[in-house]
């Protein structure tokens, strides 16, 4: 009955309206050189009047327009982007996008699955291509995400996707990339009938942190043993940790925390590690830099975690990142994460009202995430080699009154700039007889 | 002499029947009438008035006699009491003695709609004002031990559980006499609290639901007794009007909720006797304003384990501050000239009350006012005057008998009197063998044997060679001795047992050693006791005082001392000239930005904008140079859910207009300030989307500093929340919320139609009971006055206005036909996502819209929602605003009105009026907010940059023409709380070192409310940062 009800639920909504998802885009087949535009690079440099064009889903030519002669003849679509702004496609570490679709229904949610120690679980074969969230993510500069379990202590294996795709084979720009861990909090809050309580020191703090190490000391020697007796999942999920190919994602906020954590990737000498949230990652800076640890800073737009806590503190976490030193990108987690996602480029936008320089900030959309995630190779700048992911946007992309994105590529791929969300607009507009602006 | 208290102690069991007649004898009667003479002492008659070298004559239960030249019958028992101190012995005005323990709260997965209790009480199961405490006392000899130890002879008790907690008793503490001897009084009060205890009925479910109860029950109460034709026999309301004649106490757990309540007395022409929480001194003034009298706990918190950092870290400026100055709170009291009282209550352990008591007074509390607030204060509070917390002729004899002034360190209680029955605490006749000894002991070395402490209650030390101690066990007993300490030489223990002759200062006996050999030992004195040089209180400089309070009592709080500060930290100006600044003045969507010009603020207004203005004020005046700066009017947040105690929501029933989110303002949250930071200087605090018919707003501009009443918009239109769709058909709320009404959209609509047809049915009703004759209207009933229906009235009339919560096209439209069918128009849709499908629908009815820029598909219903939805709704003519339900997204309202030029293409202008100028029309504030014109209130922000960029900061917030917010005092603020920071966390670990008592950190951060936070449980007592947990 349900399932019926459900059914003619969503056929009725169908109804309403006529709205259609955008198509994924085709193979590129015709080089595209985009003329004139103001390129940032995505590693801190601008060309103020640039040419940028790509083949085959690579970029073949960046350079500067005023200094280049140009054949243009050898290219087939040549777009006069003149004024307009260049940009790598931004990059969304941490995100459930195409895990969820709408947070209170519980049947559209697939991002956080049983199981304590769970490095076995996968979301690259859960996202959803067809998700009615992307296209509005997309349409502001975000190309590409990573898609992230949660919960547990191991949440699982995530995978990089371009945010484009028949499928999810399609979409994958680099599948399992890393193994994501909740740190167990130095501090943590009882809940009781009465609510949640204050924060206190976790008095399971130690026996966690051993669940932790024991996980992995045994996951080691089981990948040490030539011939296991009996597979293990759990345990197999985490060679590409043992043997370097994979991240190690440790989620923490609080500074004790972050210190412990980097003490025990030392310990089990793990090479690629990055802090995920990092609220207080700005009092442990030196410890980070030493470490070569990076860190995907917890969502700017934020309120300080106390009280007395500089109002400004998430405002400013990044540009002190900077200063000294530490790698990092931005991420999005938390309350309506995934719809929310469309503003990862204004959560740069307001680190760099407060002191962050603007290419930085780019780069921390950009480059640095893919470094971050191990897919610097392949996309991150605009630079020859590279995957021609990239968007252009009418102004400046941090700020959201001038963040409009004309043209969008992926992989070369020229991306529909349309979502349902601007269907129904243009429809209700068309019902008001306005235009629609 | 220890004879005597045997004695005594038997008299005592053998008298309880004789001096009860009404009870049976088992064998021959003891009548017993002995006078006792107490000569000598220093007698505190009462706190005026001493006698030194008094005498005091008692017998059976009362004081026979008390002056200077009393004449001792020669058949009394004479007690020299040279040297020691009497006093009237001291009252609890507020303790649970004797008391049955209060039942948990049992949790309901289910709704619970009305009263499970069986029999013809009221529906609340919260109002429990038929609860006689009197009935239910039974005295409990271990813990009345506790209060007598500690100079207490008569309690108050009253049973803890509720809102209306019936009426308290006064008891004295004779436990062993039978309660017939210690129940003083049945009733003496009657007692309200704003905890629904243990209740497991639903409503009330928030702060703002404990307050309307009350008020509703108070208009009940005064129907049932006047009604000439009563409906039913309610047995609660019998007994809430026979309470009235009491006092009523009030306990309270903040100093807000002691002007809550008073407010509730206010209107009921009730003044309560506040039960203080102990953070009073935080606003005095309000305290004196409520003119009641105060029960106040000692609650002192310890000092946290700060010695981590990190830590310390997690402790809040208030919790450190709260730390400091609680111990101000008795003192503060007195210096205001406020009647109170001091209770035992809220103490973890009732040994530690005097001590608390002296720190009191060392912290400024006068030993008179303190003797007051113990004997006098409670006495007549608990309307016992006559019988306790004096030492006069024919009143009870409950007095102390102490070493000394009983406010100074080390006074002891020697003996606490209760009706007669004489109790030993410190036995004053106990052997003093202070002092130091050589030890003798055969085959040892000589050794000193050292005896401190009490009389009562000797420690001994056992030295060798003036250098090896070791702790040695003594106790007397009679004129016998025994001492006992290790041995240096054998595995084991050495033990005495002697006897002493306390005139020589001489003890000796046999002895064995731990081979079991059997030896002699003696000791004689070599020096006499010599007290403990008090050290001179090295502490007594850092007293601090009630000028170190901060206003509000938070982070980012001020002192209202700091006069080198002043002009620019205390918000004093009178006068504000900003120059030479770009200024969006919203007057209209043309030429309304004016670049380069003055803007001048006298007195809270705007008084002229022009260039090179010429200012004609200088006495706190303050000039800020707009140079390259943009000024627009203040942001206005008409969705906002921060500085509220006690839970957002009453969602218990479907209808809850009688709930005022106006009665739970918190100015101490930190999130004013925060917002304040983004450039917000009003907002609209709404109840939250539980159901269809929420609770009343309040309209506060953001004083920080302020009080709650001083915050509200003075003369603001009344506006409600209303609410549609999943919140309300509790759609999330998990499989056992399935049974309150509505569970469907159909539902909700029913809701709407039953409420106002009935408030319509209520109006005439009362329209018809004015125009009768007052002759018929002696023979009638008036009609029941109902808080919920008068609000629903209001809205029928226009007087009040409705936002409501809503997200789906087709109970927008609904409302709006309920609406237009009931003759009322619906104000604001707040949230309002699918506003884009009926925005033809809502102008034709003339709603406004509220919205979120772009929030969509958290729930079902929203996933419609696009973010071209207000700028579509401002094209169409529709007054539309951007809020922000969301107390982070609330500091940024200025980045997302700017969505709507991305989403929408709004222009500059009309994107800044989505956050400033449209919610002031939508909450009828425009006449004097939301421009930058003449005449208008200065509610004004300075931008570094133009304010729809995201690289836009705010510099300035001004309201009412004093500066809020300013980011260059921010930095300042800040480093100064930092500085305190460290000070007070120092002072907490050199009290660790110095052995006092700590706790380990407990981090209680600020809550953050939206519209669909429901309180857990009815735990809506505790989101109070500052609550001390003893």
């Amino acid at each position: 009955m349900k399932k019926i009800l459900f059914t003619s639920l969503i056929l009725a909504a169908a109804g309403i309206v006529n709205a259609q998802q955008p198509v994924p885009a085709k193979k590129q087949s015709k080089s595209v050189l985009l003329m004139n535009g103001i390129c940032h690079v995505g590693n801190g440099k601008v060309i103020q009047n640039s040419v940028v064009g790509f083949k085959d889903g690579v970029i073949t030519l960046v350079g500067d327009a005023t200094v280049m002669r140009l054949d243009l003849s050898q290219w087939d679509t040549t777009i006069n982007v003149a004024g307009k702004h260049v940009y790598p496609g931004f990059i969304a570490p941490n995100s459930t996008l195409g895990l969820t679709e709408i947070e209170a229904v519980r049947a559209t949610s697939d991002f956080n699955e049983v199981g304590y120690m769970n490095p076995h679980v996968r979301t690259q074969q859960s996202y959803n291509t067809d998700s009615k969230i992307t296209p509005t993510v997309r349409t502001n500069g975000v190309l590409v995400a990573q898609i992230t379990p949660r919960g547990g202590r191991i949440s699982g294996t995530s995978s990089i996707m371009n945010l484009d795709g028949w499928n999810w084979e399609d979409a994958t720009l680099k599948a399992d990339d890393g193994i994501h861990i909740n740190w167990p909090g130095y501090y943590s809050r009882n809940w009781s009938e009465d609510g949640p309580g204050p924060y206190e020191r976790n008095k399971n703090y130690a026996e966690r942190r051993a669940d932790l190490e024991k996980f992995f000391a045994e996951a080691r020697a089981y990948c040490m043993t030539p011939k296991p007796a009996e597979k293990n999942l759990r345990f197999e999920a985490m060679r590409g940790v043992f043997n370097g190919t994979q991240m190690i994602y440790i989620h923490a906020d609080n500074v004790k925390d972050i210190a412990e954590a980097v003490t025990f990737s030392n310990k089990f000498g793990l090479k690629k590690v990055s802090i995920v949230g990092g609220a207080e990652s700005y009092k442990c800076t030196e410890l980070l830099k030493t470490n070569n640890i990076s860190v995907m800073l917890a969502r700017v737009h934020n309120l300080p975690m106390r009280a007395d806590e500089d109002v400004n503190q998430p405002y400013k976490t990044a540009k002190m990142l900077q200063e000294a030193g530490v790698l990092f990108c931005f991420e999005n987690s938390g309350d309506q994460e995934a719809t929310g996602l469309r503003n990862l480029p204004f959560l740069a936008g307001t680190a760099v009202a407060w002191g962050l320089e603007k290419e930085a900030a780019i780069a921390a959309l950009t480059s640095n995430a893919a470094k971050i995630l191990g897919i610097g190779d392949l996309v991150g700048t605009i630079e020859e080699k590279k995957q021609a992911t990239l968007f252009v946007s009418d102004g400046d992309a941090l700020d959201m009154k001038t963040n409009k994105v004309t043209h969008a590529f992926i992989q070369g791929k020229s991306i529909q700039l349309t979502n349902e969300q601007q269907q129904l607009y243009d429809l209700y507009s068309e019902k008001y007889g306005m235009d629609a602006k | 002499m220890k004879h005597l208290f045997t004695v005594l102690a038997c008299t005592a069991v053998f008298s309880l029947n004789a001096q009860t007649p009404t009870f049976p004898e088992n064998g021959a009667r003891n009548p017993n009438h002995t006078i006792y003479a107490l000569k000598g002492a220093t007698i505190q008659v009462d706190p005026e008035n001493v006698i030194s070298n008094g005498t005091m004559l008692v017998q059976d239960e009362r004081i026979l006699a008390v002056g200077a030249s009393v004449i001792v019958p020669k058949e009394a028992v004479v007690m020299d009491l040279t040297g020691k101190f009497i006093y009237a012995s001291f009252i609890d005005a507020y303790t649970t003695y004797g008391m049955p323990e209060v039942p948990r709260r049992k949790w309901n997965p289910e709704p619970q709609f009305v009263s499970a209790r069986a029999g013809a009480f009221g529906w609340n199961e919260a109002l429990k004002p038929e609860t006689d405490a009197s009935k239910m006392f039974s005295s409990h000899q271990a813990s009345a031990e506790e209060f007598r130890s500690i100079g207490f002879g008569t309690v108050m008790m009253f049973a803890k559980d509720g809102i209306a907690r019936g009426t308290a008793g006064v008891a004295t503490l004779n436990a062993e006499d039978g309660d017939n001897k210690a129940l003083l009084k049945a009733k003496a009060a009657a007692c309200y609290s704003f905890d629904k205890g243990s209740s497991a009925q639903d409503y009330p479910s928030s702060l703002m639901g404990a307050i309307a109860l009350l008020r509703q029950t108070y208009y009940d109460a005064d129907w049932y007794r006047t009604a000439k034709n009563k409906t039913e026999f309610n047995l609660t309301l019998d007994a809430w009007n026979n309470n009235q004649s009491l006092p009523s106490f009030f306990e309270t757990t903040d100093k807000w909720n002691v002007l809550r309540a008073d407010k509730i007395g206010d209107e009921f022409k009730v003044q309560y006797v506040f039960k203080g929480s102990g953070n009073e001194y935080q606003r005095m003034d309000e305290m004196k304003a409520t003119n009641g009298s105060f029960i106040l706990p000692l609650n002192f918190p310890d000092a946290y384990d700060l010695e981590d950092p990190y830590d310390a870290e997690m402790i809040s400026y208030a919790d450190l501050k709260h730390w400091e100055l609680a111990p101000l709170n008795p003192g503060a009291f007195e210096k205001y000239n406020i009647r109170f009282a001091i209770t035992t209550s809220d103490l973890r352990e009732k040994k530690d009350f005097l001590s608390r008591v002296r720190k009191a007074i060392l912290y400024g509390l006068t030993p008179k006012a303190a003797l007051k607030a113990l004997t006098t204060t409670p006495a007549e509070l608990l309307g016992i005057q006559n019988e306790a917390g004096s030492l006069k002729a024919g009143m009870l004899a409950n007095f102390i008998i102490t070493s000394g002034n009983i406010f100074e360190e080390g006074t002891v209680i020697h003996e606490n009197w209760v009706r007669g029955h004489r109790y030993i605490i410190n036995d004053m006749n106990a052997l003093d063998l202070r002092g130091t000894y050589d030890l003798n002991v055969t085959s040892m070395a000589p050794a000193k044997l050292k005896i401190e402490g009490e009389p009562s209650r000797m420690k001994a030390t056992h030295i060798v060679a003036d250098t090896i101690k070791q702790s040695a066990s003594i106790s007397v007993s009679g004129n016998m001795v025994t001492l006992s300490f290790p041995s240096k030489e054998k595995e084991g223990t050495i033990r005495l047992s002697g006897l002493v002759n306390s005139e020589s200062k001489f003890m000796n006996g046999r002895g064995q050693m731990p081979d079991g050999t059997w030896i002699d030992w003696m000791a004689s004195q070599s020096e006499a006791f010599k007290p403990k040089e008090k050290e001179k209180d090295t502490t007594q400089k850092d007293i601090p005082t009630l000028d170190d309070v901060i206003y509000p009592f938070n982070a980012y709080g001020q002192t209202r001392k700091d006069t080198s500060r002043l002009t620019r930290l205390l918000h004093t100006y009178n006068a504000i000239l900003i120059k030479n600044v770009t200024v969006w003045t919203n007057s209209n969507d043309k030429d309304s930005i004016i670049p380069n010009t003055d803007v001048y603020i006298v007195d809270g207004k705007i008084v002229r904008i022009a260039p090179n203005i010429i200012p004609t004020k200088t006495a706190f005046a303050l000039t800020i140079d707009g140079t390259g700066k943009h000024l627009t009017p203040g942001i206005i947040d008409e969705h906002s859910h921060i500085a509220i105690s006690g839970g957002v929501n009453e969602g218990t029933q479907a209808a809850t207009s009688e709930v005022r989110i106006g009665d739970v303002i918190n100015p101490d949250d930190v999130n004013i300030y925060r917002q304040l930071s983004g450039g917000v200087v009003a907002a609209q605090l709404l109840h939250g989307s539980a159901n269809p018919i929420g609770g009343q707003s309040a309209l506060i501009k953001l004083r920080w500093g302020a009080n709650a009443e001083q915050m509200k918009i003075k003369g603001a239109d009344g506006f409600i929340k209303f609410a549609l769709g999943e919140n309300v058909k509790q759609a999330n709320w998990g499989d056992n919320q399935v049974t309150r009404f509505p569970q469907t959209r159909m539902g909700v609509e029913q809701v709407y139609y039953d409420h106002f047809i009935r408030a319509k049915e209520y109006h005439a009703q009362w329209e018809a009971w004015k125009a009768m004759p007052q002759k018929d209207k002696e023979k009638a009933t008036p009609p029941r006055r109902d808080l919920e229906l008068d609000a629903l009235v209001e809205i029928l009339f226009g007087t009040r206005f409705i936002t409501c919560h809503s997200y789906v096209q087709s109970e927008i439209n609904m409302l709006m036909h309920v609406s237009d069918s009931m003759g009322f128009k619906v104000n604001t849709f707040t949230h309002i996502l699918e506003g884009y499908k009926v925005a033809d629908k809502m102008k034709a009815h003339g709603a406004g819209a509220s919205s979120f820029s772009d929030w969509w598909a958290y729930k079902y219903e929203v996933k419609d929602a696009i973010p071209y939805n207000a700028a579509l709704l401002y094209r169409m003519g529709i007054v539309t605003a951007i809020n922000s339900d969301d107390a982070e997204m609330a500091r940024r309202l200025n980045q997302e009105a700017a969505k709507s030029i991305k989403y929408g293409g709004l222009s500059e202008t009309q994107s800044l009026q989505l956050v400033t100028l449209n919610p002031a029309k939508l909450l009828h504030l425009d006449s004097h907010m939301g421009q930058i014109k003449v005449g208008m209130d200065a509610d004004v922000v300075l931008w570094s940059d133009n304010p729809t960029s995201v690289y836009a900061k705010v510099e300035t917030t001004i309201v009412d023409g004093q500066v809020m917010y300013n980011s260059k005092d921010d930095e300042e603020i800040r480093k100064n709380m930092e500085e305190d920071r460290a000070r007070i966390t120092q002072k907490m670990i050199a009290e660790k070192n110095d052995g006092a008592p700590v706790r380990p950190v407990k981090s209680r951060r600020p809550k953050l409310w939206d519209c669909e936070d429901m309180e857990y449980d009815g735990d809506y007592l505790n989101d109070n940062e500052n609550n001390e947990e003893e």
